[in-house]
C-alpha cells in the first residue's frame, strides 16, 4: 500500500464509522477483484474492483485509489475520494454518489439515487504560481513556530538540532522505525472504528512531531546564517530549508528519498531528545 | 589486517547462519517428511532430539574451550572450525542419499554434533576479530547478508536445492579454512592477540559477578522466548499458501527482493540501536514488533475474506522483528562474556536461546499441524505469548528500577 493512501484510508474509515449500520469494513489493496457479495463497508485502495452485472453489494463503498467499476447494483452510497469510478450501462447506485476527487465516468443508461459533487481540489484555471501557495504557507507557519520556540525554549530547539547534526544515522534510524510502527499501528487502530478518535489524535501528535523536527533542522540551518538574533535566524533557517526541500523534491526518486530521510531524522531527533527536554547522549562504549 | 578480520568474521558467520536457516531448519523437515516419508510427528520428535543434542554438545564444547584455554586461542578455534566445516560439507553431500528412517536419525545426530561444536567456536570469534564499538554494526551486516541471501535464493525450499547451494559455498570454504588454520600467517598472528584489547564484553565491564550472572540468565530467558515465538508462528505461517506464496516464496522476484531488503533494513536499524542504546531498548523493540506482527496476522486471518491477498506489511514487520533479534543474538553473547568464559556463555546462550528454542517450537508447530489445530487458533496462542512478553518486560524493568530506588533510599 502506498503511504499516500493512508490519510485517505483514515478519512474513509472515519466516514464509515459515522454510518450507523456499518459494523465491518473490508479494504481491497491490490490486483483485480470481482465483488459479488459483501457485508459492511468496502474501501477500494490500489486495486481494480468490479461489481459485475446482477451482483448486489450493500455499501457504502469508498474509493481512495485504484478503480471501481459498477455494472451491478450498490444498495448504499458510493463516495469517491480519489482514483477512478466508472458507472457502466445498466448499473444501479440506490444511495448517493458523492464525488470529491478523482476521475468519474457515468454511462447515460444508469440509475443513481442522488449525485453530489464536493470539489476540494479546486476547479477552473489556476492562477500562475498558485501551486506554491500551500508550501509557502507551511514554510511561514513553521518559521513562525521556529521564531517563537527559539526565543522561548532555545535549549529545547538546540537539543533537537544538535541531535540531527551530531547523530544523523541514529536519528534517521529512530525516526524511520518510529514512523513505520506508528503509522501501521494507527491504521490498525482505525480499522477497529471505535479507536478512530485515538487514531486522529495520534496523527495530530505525529504531524506536530514531524513539524517540530523540521523546525529543529531550520534552527540548525539558521546557525549558519549571518544573523545574530536567535529567533530570526531560526525563522529564516526554516524558510531556507523548506525552499531547498521543495527544489530537491523535484528530482525524481532520489529527491523524494532525501526529503524523507531529512524529515524522518528530524522526527528521530525530537524523539531521542524527549521533545528537546534533554540532550541526546549515546551509551558510552569502550575503545 | 583488522579489516580482513572483519571480512573473515562476516563471511564465516553469515555463511554459517545461512546454512542454519536454510539447509538445517528447513532442509531437515523436507528430508524427513518428503524424502524419507516420516510423519510430521516423527520429524518433530527428531528435531526436538536434535535441539537437545546440539545444546549438550555446545555446552560441553564451550566448557572445555574455557577450561583448557582454547577460548582465547584463535589458532585452535580455527582448527576446530576447519574440522566442523569438513564435517558439515560431508553431511551436505550425503544428505540427498539418506533414504531410510535409521539413516535419517543417524544423519540428524551427526549434524547436531557438528553444529554443537561449531556454535561456541564461531560465536566466540567476535572477541578475537571485532572491537566492541563495531559489534552492533558487524552483527547487522552478518544478519542482513544471511537473511537477504536466504530470502532471494533458492526459491524452492527443498533439501536438494539447499544442498547444491551449500556445496558451492562450502568446498572453497574448506580450502580457505585449511590455509588459515594450518599455515603460519602474519594476519592470524595479529588477530590472535586482539582479544587482550577488546575481549572483555561491553556489559561485563565494571559489573560485579552476581549482577553479571543475573543479566546473563535474564538475557538467555528473553532470547529463548523471542526465538521460541518466532519459530512457533513462522513454521505454521509458511505452511499456509496464501501467506507463503505472497511473500517468502512469491514467484515474483520483486516481492522476494522486498523481503530481502526489509531484512537488511531491519538488521541495519538493529545495529545502530544496539550500539547507541544497548540491549534493553532493543529487547523492547523486538518484543513489541513480534506482538504487533502476530496481531496483524491474527487480524488478517480473522477478518479478511478468502481470495484477498494479505498486504506486504505483514511479512515486512515479521522480517523486521527477526532481523532485530538475530543482530542482537550475534553481538549479545560476546558482549556478556570475557575471554575466560566466552565458550560456556556462547554455548549456553546460543544453545538454549537459539537452538533449543527454535527446535522445540518447530517440533511444537509440527505437532499442532499434525493434530489439526487451525492456523488462526495456533497464532492466537503465539500472539498471547508475544503480548505477554511485550507487556511483561517493560513492567519487569519498571519494578526493578523501583526496587533499586527503594534500596537507594534505605541506604541513604
Amino acid at each position: 500500500m502506498s503511504l499516500s493512501l493512508i490519510p485517505l484510508l483514515i478519512a474513509a474509515l472515519f466516514l464509515a464509522s459515522g454510518e450507523p449500520e456499518v459494523e465491518t469494513v473490508q479494504l481491497i489493496l491490490s490486483r483485480d477483484h470481482q465483488v459479488t457479495e459483501h457485508e459492511g463497508a468496502l474501501i477500494v485502495g490500489d486495486a481494480t474492483v468490479t461489481i459485475p452485472p446482477g451482483a448486489r453489494v450493500p455499501g457504502p463503498v469508498y474509493v481512495i485509489g485504484g478503480e471501481l467499476r459498477v455494472a451491478g447494483e450498490v444498495a448504499g452510497d458510493v463516495t469517491q475520494l480519489a482514483g477512478t469510478v466508472s458507472v457502466e450501462a445498466g448499473a444501479v447506485i440506490a444511495g448517493e454518489l458523492q464525488h470529491v476527487a478523482g476521475t468519474l465516468s457515468i454511462d447515460s443508461a444508469t440509475e443513481i439515487g442522488r449525485r453530489t459533487s464536493l470539489d476540494l481540489t479546486g476547479s477552473g484555471t489556476a492562477a500562475p504560481g498558485s501551486g506554491l501557495l500551500p508550501g509557502m504557507s507551511l514554510a511561514l507557519l513553521l518559521a513562525g513556530v521556529g521564531y517563537l520556540l527559539a526565543r522561548r525554549k532555545p535549549n529545547a530547539l538546540a537539543n533537537v538540532s544538535t541531535a540531527v547534526r551530531a547523530h544523523p544515522v541514529v536519528t534517521l534510524t529512530v525516526g524511520t522505525l518510529a514512523f513505520l510502527t506508528a503509522i501501521s499501528t494507527l491504521v490498525f487502530m482505525a480499522f477497529t472504528l471505535v479507536l478512530i478518535p485515538v487514531t486522529i489524535l495520534g496523527l495530530i501528535v505525529g504531524v506536530l512531531t514531524l513539524g517540530y523536527g523540521l523546525v529543529g533542522w531550520g534552527h540548525l540551518v539558521g546557525t549558519f546564517l549571518p544573523i545574530h538574533r536567535r529567533g530570526l535566524a531560526t525563522a529564516l533557517g526554516v524558510v531556507v530549508l523548506m525552499a531547498v526541500l521543495s527544489l530537491v523534491s523535484l528530482v525524481a526518486v532520489v529527491g523524494d528519498l532525501v526529503v524523507a530521510a531529512l524529515i524522518l531524522s528530524g522526527m528521530g531527533a525530537v524523539l531521542v531528545t524527549y521533545y528537546g527536554v534533554a540532550p541526546f547522549r549515546p551509551e558510552p562504549l569502550p575503545d | 589486517m583488522v579489516t580482513a578480520g572483519y571480512l573473515f568474521y562476516v563471511a564465516v558467520l553469515s555463511a554459517g547462519y545461512y546454512y542454519n536457516l536454510t539447509f538445517v531448519q528447513l532442509g531437515i523437515i523436507d528430508l524427513g517428511t518428503r524424502l524419507v516419508g516420516l510423519t510430521a510427528s516423527q520429524v518433530s520428535g527428531a528435531m526436538a532430539g536434535f535441539a537437545v543434542a546440539a545444546l549438550v554438545v555446545a555446552v560441553v564444547t564451550g566448557r572445555m574451550m574455557d577450561r583448557v584455554g582454547w577460548s582465547s586461542d584463535l589458532r585452535v578455534k580455527l582448527r576446530i572450525l576447519f574440522f566442523v566445516v569438513v564435517g558439515q560439507t560431508l553431511l551436505t553431500v550425503t544428505a540427498p542419499l539418506v533414504g531410510t528412517p535409521v539413516q535419517f536419525f543417524v544423519w540428524v545426530l551427526v549434524c547436531s554434533v557438528t553444529l554443537g561444536v561449531g556454535m561456541p567456536v564461531t560465536f566466540s570469534l567476535m572477541i578475537d576479530l571485532i572491537p566492541i564499538r563495531h559489534r552492533g554494526g558487524i552483527a547487522a551486516v552478518v544478519a542482513g547478508l544471511a537473511f537477504f541471501a536466504a530470502a532471494v535464493y533458492p526459491l524452492q525450499w527443498r533439501l536438494v536445492e539447499f544442498a547444491r547451494v551449500m556445496c558451492a559455498l562450502m568446498v572453497p570454504a574448506v580450502v580457505v579454512m585449511a590455509v588459515l588454520a594450518f599455515r603460519r600467517l602474519r594476519m592470524v598472528e595479529v588477530w590472535s592477540c586482539q582479544h587482550e584489547r577488546f575481549g572483555v564484553g561491553r556489559f561485563v565491564r565494571g559489573a560485579d559477578p552476581g549482577t553479571f550472572r543475573f543479566v546473563f540468565w535474564i538475557s538467555v530467558v528473553l532470547m529463548f522466548s523471542v526465538f521460541f515465538i518466532d519459530s512457533l508462528g513462522f513454521l505454521r505461517i509458511i505452511d499456509t499458501p496464501v501467506f507463503i506464496y505472497t511473500s517468502w516464496q512469491s514467484p515474483e522476484l520483486g516481492v522476494r527482493l522486498f523481503i530481502g531488503a526489509s531484512h537488511v533494513l531491519g538488521a541495519a536499524m538493529a545495529g545502530v540501536l544496539y550500539t547507541v542504546f544497548g540491549r534493553r531498548w532493543l529487547f523492547l523493540w523486538i518484543l513489541g514488533l513480534f506482538a504487533f506482527t502476530h496481531l496483524l496476522y491474527t487480524f488478517q486471518l480473522g477478518t479478511a475474506p478468502s481470495g484477498i491477498d494479505p498486504p506486504l506489511s505483514l511479512p515486512f514487520f515479521y522480517v523486521l522483528a527477526v532481523s532485530f533479534y538475530t543482530t542482537l543474538n550475534f553481538a549479545l553473547w560476546p558482549d556478556l562474556s570475557t575471554p575466560a568464559n566466552i565458550g560456556i556463555r556462547t554455548g549456553l546462550g546460543v544453545g538454549i536461546a537459539g537452538w533449543l528454542a527454535s527446535f522445540l517450537s518447530t517440533s511444537l508447530a509440527l505437532y499442532s499441524r499434525d493434530i489439526g489445530l487451525s492456523l488462526l487458533e495456533h497464532l492466537r496462542y503465539v500472539n498471547a505469548l508475544a503480548l505477554l512478553l511485550a507487556v511483561g518486560y517493560p513492567v519487569a524493568l519498571y519494578l526493578r528500577r523501583m526496587r533499586a530506588l527503594a534500596n537507594l533510599r534505605e541506604a541513604s
